[in-house]
């Protein structure tokens, strides 16, 4: 299982990786708001806030706030690090299947 | 399950999967259901405006009815289009959005000019050429709209819809009005249709 850990751990978690997954699917400079990627994830805010300031720290997301108060808004983006970040873990994914599958072993 | 947990590499395959094919649903304009909208707008509507002028002699044009239900028919397409792209961007931000606006604008702008300017110039010009201004200009303008979009969001699957409907509505200019109906219901709204059936496959056989 030593290929296993050429997976980036900081994508490698159930919530990041559907996170980065969703945000991929916009267009290069497109972003999404907070709630309605809270909708689609369906996690608590706490949850989505502490998912997501991994990904930033690791330069994955940017999140910009927009308007103050009740007006504010935050959205979310995909850095074109992260999409090359996804991109490269979903190529090591595939390897790891293909070879567990060549080798008659189960990937896990 | 969506802690920060381990999990194997079938079940992050699986996630990503899910999660692709989740998003996909929700946060992308649904293109066939588009096609297929505007598909049998045209089809329906061009093909029963052909059927009221198929036969006369002299051409007079077609029926209040079958102008009126083209009229009805654009605008359930209209509201069906526009409930499916708001209900697929809501909370997105960002350059596609700049561009559907731009897009949407030059349509809407593009059959205004359409419909002032046909009944303007209907008393002066054939009644070949007013069919051509009131029924192929609509097809040429939609055929121009998706190859703006083509250029701007880099859909180049649009791209060939938006030069065959311009080849279609360009066309018309040396057929007969019953023919340039029969064209815009086949080649446009036919077209829309195989379209519909085009990007499902694709999508299927993408995803």
């Amino acid at each position: 299982m030593a290929a296993e850990t050429e997976l980036d751990p900081v994508i490698h978690a159930p919530a990041r990786l559907r996170i980065a997954v969703t945000l991929a699917t916009l267009r290069d400079e497109d972003s999404l708001s907070f709630s309605r990627l809270q909708e689609l994830l369906g996690l608590t805010a706490g949850n989505l806030i502490t998912h997501l300031r991994k990904l930033e720290d690791a330069g994955y997301v940017t999140t910009v706030k927009a308007g103050r108060g009740v007006t504010s808004r935050t959205s979310v983006r995909l850095s074109p690090q992260g999409r090359r970040a996804l991109d490269s873990y979903t190529a090591v994914l595939r390897q790891l299947l293909d070879s567990a599958s060549t080798n008659g072993t189960s990937p896990h | 399950m969506l802690e920060d947990q381990d999990m194997s590499v079938r079940e992050a395959a699986a996630f990503a999967q899910d999660a692709r094919a989740r998003a996909r649903k929700e946060l992308v304009i649904s293109t066939p259901l588009v096609y297929m909208a505007w598909g049998m707008v045209w089809l329906i509507g061009y093909g029963a405006m052909w059927l009221s002028v198929r036969g006369q002699h002299p051409y007079t044009g077609p029926s209040g009815v079958a102008i009126a239900a083209v009229f009805v028919l654009a605008g359930f397409a209209i509201a069906a289009v526009l409930v499916i792209a708001h209900k697929a961007v809501a909370g997105i931000d960002g350059q596609s959005v700049r561009h559907r606006r731009i897009i949407g604008s030059t349509w809407a702008i593009g059959y205004l000019i359409l419909l002032i300017v046909a009944p303007a110039v209907s008393s002066s010009v054939s009644t070949r050429t007013l069919a051509f201004i009131s029924f192929a200009g609509p097809v040429a303008l939609v055929g121009l709209t998706y190859i703006l979009a083509a250029a701007l969001g880099r859909y180049w699957s649009a791209l060939a819809l938006g030069v065959w409907l311009v080849i279609v509505g360009t066309s018309c200019a040396w057929l007969a009005p019953a023919t340039i109906l029969a064209t815009c219901a086949l080649g446009g709204g036919g077209t829309f249709l195989l379209m519909a059936v085009i990007e499902t496959r694709l999508r299927a056989h993408g995803s």
